[in-house]
């Protein structure tokens, strides 16, 4: 088993970015649609988008350093 | 092609397990001291850190050294960065309170942003943030303010209000609460500190791969011949990740400024 921890830490974290990978999409695709609709709204919509990016890519990032430790 | 590496690489030790590495790969892990004072080791990323602070008080001072009518062009930039995160991040998410926090968001703004501008700063090439200890130090400053402000403002209504929701159905209030008390307290600042952190690590080690590579196919072209044309598509991937990560930079620097601000708001006003 010893030889292939270092692949399986791979898989883990490809599996991992799968559920963060679509939350940024729909996050981004739903943002743009709302920029596109009220361009006014443009700022409070970006900043919004951030955030909404940063909290749903945490679960990546969390993958990508237990990754490491693994 | 690891054969290839090992050929070409200037010191082969096929007995450890990072075989021919060049020497300034390994750095992420290896903390090789310069000097000592007094049983204080002193590391390459102690001095950029100390760099960053110098560069960041620097701009600070001759941007508003002596106010102008009409600023100069240096100055106009950095009244919009130090507005923008006025403006857009400490009252625009706080409200008018956050006029108060502004001073530390702008500090760890500014540090952040040269931090992460180290690593595509030629010379240096290293950001600092990619050593876990000052994200990590950054989020715990920030932890301890929110959860300050959250009971300074609030007494103790502000615990009662995050493990007992008003907000939510009487049957769910203690997984809710249990939910949102792990959230705050535990995942909020581990999340904060991790983030900035991976994705420098992540820049920094596809920066030196890439990079690193194309410098040792295109170097040892004397030894490898015609094959070290495999160099240049590492290092035209690599030139084109390189301007990728100073977007990244600046981004990430924002993010963590914007969540820090967002989590002082939670706690100055929890009921939104």
């Amino acid at each position: 088993m010893e030889d292939i921890s270092g692949a399986l830490a791979l898989i883990g974290y490809g599996l991992g970015a799968i559920g963060p990978g679509i939350g940024i999409g729909i996050v981004a695709g739903n943002a743009v649609q709302a920029m596109a609709r009220q361009p006014e709204a443009a700022n409070m919509v970006r900043t919004t988008m951030f955030l909404g990016i940063a909290f749903t890519e945490a679960l990546a990032l969390i993958g990508f350093v237990l990754f490491f430790i693994a | 092609m690891e054969q290839l590496i090992w050929a070409a690489s200037a010191e082969c030790d096929p007995a450890t397990d990072i075989i021919c590495k060049p020497e300034f790969v390994n750095e992420l892990f290896e903390t090789p001291v310069i000097f000592s004072i007094g049983g204080f080791d002193v590391n390459r990323a102690m001095l950029l850190m100390l760099l960053a602070a110098v560069v960041v008080v620097g701009l600070l001072f001759f941007a508003f050294r002596k106010p102008r009518v009409v600023p100069t062009r240096f100055g106009t930039a950095m009244e919009g960065l130090v507005g923008f995160v006025r403006d857009e991040i400490a009252v625009g998410i706080i409200g008018h309170d956050g006029i108060k926090y502004f001073p530390y968001l702008l500090s760890v703004f500014l540090f952040i942003l040269v931090g992460n501008l180290f690593e595509v700063t030629p010379f240096i090439n290293f950001p600092i943030t990619s050593r876990m200890a000052i994200p990590a130090s950054l989020a715990v400053l920030t932890y301890v303010i929110f959860v300050f402000v959250g009971f300074a403002k609030n007494g103790m209504s502000y615990l009662g209000g995050i493990i007992w929701p008003k907000s939510v159905p009487i049957g769910l209030r203690p997984l809710v609460g249990l939910i949102e008390f792990v959230s705050t307290f535990l995942i909020r600042p581990l999340t904060l500190a991790v983030r900035l952190f991976a994705n420098l690590v992540a820049g920094h080690v596809m920066l030196t791969l890439l990079l690193g590579s194309g410098w040792i196919f295109l170097s040892h072209v004397a030894d490898i011949g015609p094959r070290a044309a495999i160099g240049l598509g590492w290092f035209l991937i690599g030139m084109a990740i390189f301007f990728f990560e100073i977007a990244v930079a600046v981004l990430q620097a924002y993010i963590f400024t914007l969540l820090s601000a967002v989590y002082i708001q939670t706690s100055v006003h929890p009921e939104h």
